[in-house]
């Protein structure tokens, strides 16, 4: 590669990770048009080479398909390639009660299809938490993108769950777990 | 015979909706008999509201047809595990290893929230230049007024609405009248008070909530019909008050 074209590629990986790692909009990510806009045709050429610079940091560049599949829909993210462990979740701020509702949440809806109606899930999830944990707990998922709820009240996984959450393992993760004594 | 066959198509939309908003399995209906009902029914509507309850009735079909894409598709995924297992398995298992099987299950997005010192810089000159709330909307809504409250009869005679003579006479002609017409019995209340034009009837029915709460007349509902009947008091009720809300409107 001569040296203009490795400038101008190094340049574009540079103006990649600027724009993925700078939140522009409500939500995090970069839309496919808006990538092509900011890098050019090219630009999944430029995101499998950001994808490999970033991972010796431990990151990598995430893509999550769009409602309709095609490339322009698609969100682009930069998340970890490696799940946190339990102890660093806690030091994020994050309370274990809120993501054992979370689990609990996209397990129970993804066992129901992939929709599950609001009251259904609130019902399930009163057997373990409090009313009021349940109901902030949704709400707040909902606001923050893991969960959608449409005008019927249905919840589904939300953009951020298909992002954030591989969802096969949490599935296998759970099924594989032995019952254990619940902790008061 | 027709209200029947109107009712067909009202049961298939009922039947779609409660399928959509609930987590039953879409392929519980039947698509095909419910088009070939919507086909045999189509040639007897003949009015627009027909029309369009027979196209919402095939609206709620496609999105039962969707919905069993989305049911099949999930269906086919890895993501298909039996619903009571994971249920089960979900109320068994306790929080803590809920939590730690969503953290390994978990990458969290890498971005970073932050204003630039340009950004910054605009925020602080919108902040200086913003005026206090107090003078912002003046000119769009003026200043703010006296917020809704309650008008009383010191307020009304300071307004000039009621002279102290002509209120007392009021109170008592409005006594006079109710003890006639009651004769001691119960009379409805919207009739006694009701009077051609608006304002009379507004000042009959407050003169009316004076003497009530002066305790020489009586009120009472029913709350089943929402009839108000009322009656006067040769002498002072004494006892327990109770508020009641009376709606007066306009018009006959």
């Amino acid at each position: 590669m001569e040296s203009t074209d490795r400038a101008l590629l190094e340049r574009k990986v540079r103006k990649a990770f600027q724009v993925l790692i700078l939140q522009r909009g409500r939500n995090p990510g970069v839309k496919g048009w808006e990538m092509k806009r900011y890098l050019g045709r090219d630009y999944r050429k430029i995101v499998e080479v950001l994808s490999e610079d970033v991972s010796g940091l431990g990151l990598e560049v995430f893509e999550v398909k769009g409602a309709d599949g095609t490339d322009d829909s698609s969100r682009f993210l930069l998340r970890f390639k490696e799940p946190p462990t339990v102890s660093e979740a806690e030091t994020s701020g994050i309370r274990i009660d809120d993501l054992a509702v979370l689990a609990a949440t996209i397990a129970f809806v993804n066992s129901k299809q992939g929709r599950a109606a609001r009251r259904e899930v609130e019902q399930f999830l009163r057997e373990k938490f409090p009313k009021w944990r349940v109901e902030y707990s949704l709400d707040r998922y909902v606001k923050r993108g893991y969960l959608e709820q449409d005008e019927r009240t249905m919840l589904h996984a939300g953009w951020r769950t298909h992002a954030e959450v591989d969802e096969k393992t949490l599935m296998t993760l759970i099924l594989s777990r032995g019952q254990e004594p619940a902790k008061k | 015979m027709e209200e029947k066959r109107l009712e067909d198509l009202l049961r298939v939309i009922e039947l779609c909706r409660s399928v959509e908003t609930s987590s039953a399995n879409p392929f519980d209906v039947d698509i095909k008999e419910k088009i070939l009902l919507l086909r045999s029914r189509l040639p007897e509507w003949r009015f627009l509201d027909e029309l369009l309850v027979d196209s919402e009735a095939l609206l709620e079909l496609t999105q039962i047809v969707k919905l069993q894409d989305e049911w099949l598709k999930h269906r086919a995924s890895s993501l298909y595990i039996d619903p009571l297992l994971i249920q089960l398995k979900v109320k068994l298992l306790p929080k803590e290893a809920l939590t730690e099987a969503f953290v390994k299950s978990w990458h969290p997005v890498a971005q970073v929230d932050q204003i630039s010192p340009k950004g910054l810089e605009k925020a602080f000159v919108y902040w200086r230049d913003l005026s206090p709330m107090a003078e912002r909307f003046k000119d769009e809504f003026g200043s703010y007024g006296v917020k809704p409250g309650l008008v009383d009869y010191q307020e009304l005679v300071s307004l000039g609405v009621f002279t102290q003579t002509q209120f007392e006479t009021g109170l008592k002609d409005l006594h006079n009248e109710l003890m006639e017409r009651s004769n001691g019995e119960w009379i409805d209340y919207m009739e006694f008070i009701t009077s051609t034009d608006f304002e009379t009837r507004v000042l009959r029915a407050y003169l009316l909530a004076f003497l009530i709460s002066e305790g020489r007349a009586s009120l009472k509902t029913e709350p089943l019909t929402g009839k108000i009947w009322v009656t006067a008091l040769s002498t002072k009720a004494k006892g327990p008050t109770k508020s009641v809300a009376i709606s007066i409107l306009g018009g006959n």
